[in-house]
Parts: C-alpha cells; structure tokens; sequence
C-alpha cells in the first residue's frame, strides 16, 4: 500500500484493509480465519499505526525521501504468498472503467487468469 | 473455455497487469470477451495471488476459496512452439526465439484439469486443499516482499510524478526479485517500445534505462526451459 507522509499516521482501519487484505479487528490482523495478534496497531480512534501494524506482519517499509511517500509491501506468515486459501477480493477494473469485484461471481467456479500487453 | 465450460458453472475472468490501461484495450477488443475482462493497473493481483508472469492463473470455488495456487496458465499450444526458425534472421532474434521454443508447455495436461475440476468439484484430484494451496505457493521472502513495495512505490510515483521517479524504484525491484517477470516486462516495455508504436514492444531489447532485458534475463534464469513455474499437476 500506498501512505504519503501527510496521512502515515491516520490511515482508517477499512484503507488498511483493502490495501493489504489485513483487517484490523480488536483481536488483531486478520485475513480470513487467520488472526495475527497486533498489539499497537489499531487505535481507540479507530485508524491505524501503519509501521507498527507492518511490523506485526513482517511487511517491509519502503521510504521515497525525495518525495514524501511510503509503500508497504506484503507481509507474510507462512513464508509463503499465500498466508490463507481465501481468495483476496481486491477491486479491479472492467474495459470501461467501471470496478468489479471477484466476489460478485460466488456460488460459481472462477478461473482468474493474469495476462499483459507486454 | 469460458464458452465450454460456462453451463457448467465456470466463469473465466481475464485481468491485464498493465500499469496503462489504454494498452490493454485494443487487445480486448480484439478478442470481444463474452466473460468478465478486467485490468489491473497496480498489480495488485500479482501481490496478492502471486502472478509472477503472464499467462497464469489460479482457481476460486464457489464459496471463494482458492483450490488451486498461481501456475503457468496456457491452455492452448503456441504455434511459437512449432515455429521453424527462418536463416538469416538478426543473430538475437535467432537466440530470442530459440528460448520461446524451449518454453515448457503444459497447456493440454492444465486444460484437462481445469476441465476436471469444473465437473467433479472438490473431488477432482487437482483440487487442492488450503494447507496444500498455500504451501504450493510461491516462497515470499524478505527479498521478494521489499521487490514488491519497490515495484508498487515505483508505479505510484510514475503515476504522480513521471516515469524518471519509477525507474530507480523498478531497477531496485528488479535486482531484489529477479524471478518476477512482470516487473521487468511491465518496465522494459515501457521503455523500449518506441513513441508511435501501436503496441507495445515484445522483443524488450537491451535499453539504457534497465539492467536486464528479455533474452539476456531468461538465458540467465536457465533458458526459455525455466521461464514459467511448471503446473504441479
């Protein structure tokens, strides 16, 4: 995910989320069934320490001084990509623009296959 | 497939990993998709399912559970398999597509299983169980994640401040997850397809912005043998 450093430090539990497919819950950060205990991540306001909740999850924290901006790459803890089997439903985009959601298909059998220009 | 397979309640869903969306349009125009077709223009699915290369694909059941993890996805030969190399082409051309013809090619055997799974569900011996689907997965190091948040800064900045803020971002990338082929295609193309092209640049030459390039990064990966993570079927 994406923070400027204007906004590093009020990141709202629901960006946090949809960015990295973690939820902050009050039992800490959790992908499906998985939970992973975060203590410090989420505040009693409601949004998010974003280097603590990294940190918890073993993501790395990529600072760009020149331009003020932070990306935080994916955590893991399986030492694997996949930390849970429970398909990640981030919003794509349709040809016109428009978004679509992986989850809008459930109750069918989806073959999501990764193709480029390139 | 999807056509095949659709009354049998399966639904193909295409997502271009490309950072322009204009690019991936005249390809989806071309091919007027009857299923969803999308795009991806953060590589996010790349992140989160762990696409490393086009084509590949992973497989969601109906109660959004993946049963099958990330795999190189062709379910049709490429006539490139086949092709004769014609004399007298430019010597790399010749070596680029000696690679092309050494790509493993999997494609009858993964149209089978999908097939397979799509008639007998969880029953079907290529649907995999969530311990295995994980630990099929593709290993995410410390290495392969620091790739990811470079590659990720490097499309944000491209995006708000222009392509010379990304480079550095994608060249670090690069070096920290070399097995990654969609951060270097996505990048090398960018740079080498020339300004008035209509499509962007396949070959992905030798450029003065990047490192690598296609010919030169696959004969270093072990040749055109190791360039998709092989179907474990």
């Amino acid at each position: 995910m994406i923070v400027t450093d204007d906004r590093r430090d009020h990141v709202s539990a629901e960006e946090f989320g949809a960015a990295t497919g973690w939820d902050p819950k009050p039992e800490g950060l959790c992908r499906g069934e998985v939970c992973v205990p975060a203590p410090g991540s989420l505040r009693a306001d409601g949004t998010v320490d974003v280097a603590v909740a990294a940190s918890r999850l073993g993501m790395p924290v990529i600072h760009d001084d020149e331009h003020a901006v932070t990306a935080v790459g994916p955590g893991s803890t399986t030492g694997h990509t996949l930390s849970s089997a429970v398909a990640p439903d981030p919003e794509l985009i349709d040809r016109n623009g428009e978004p679509f959601q992986l989850s809008s298909l459930r109750g069918r059998k989806v073959l999501l296959v990764a193709w480029a220009s390139y | 497939m999807h056509a095949e397979l659709q009354s049998e309640g399966l639904t193909v869903v295409t997502v271009a990993l490309d950072i322009e969306p204009a690019h991936a349009h005249p390809w989806i125009d071309a091919a007027a998709p009857t299923h969803p077709s999308l795009i991806d223009t953060q590589h996010v699915t790349g992140e989160l399912f762990g696409f490393i290369n086009i084509p590949m694909a992973v497989w969601i059941d109906e109660s959004g559970m993946i049963v099958r993890n990330a795999e190189a996805a062709a379910v049709l030969r490429s006539p490139l398999r086949d092709l004769e190399i014609p004399d007298g082409l430019p010597e790399r051309m010749t070596r680029m597509l000696t690679e092309v013809k050494a790509i493993r090619d999997d494609s009858e055997d993964y149209r089978a299983a999908i097939v397979d799974w799509v008639r007998n569900g969880a029953d079907s011996p290529y649907a995999l169980t969530p311990d295995e689907v994980i630990a099929r997965s593709r290993p995410r190091g410390a290495e392969e994640a620091e790739a990811a948040a470079c590659f990720e800064l490097g499309r944000y900045l491209r995006a708000t401040v222009g392509e010379e803020a990304a480079v550095p971002w994608w060249r670090r990338a690069h070096q920290l997850d070399p097995g990654n082929w969609t951060y270097k295609r996505q990048a090398w193309t960018l740079v080498t397809t020339p300004q008035d092209a209509t499509e962007n640049d396949l070959i992905q030459g030798p450029n003065d912005v990047y490192a690598g390039n296609w010919l030169d990064d696959v004969v270093a990966a072990g040749g055109g043998a190791n360039y998709y993570p092989a179907p474990q079927l």
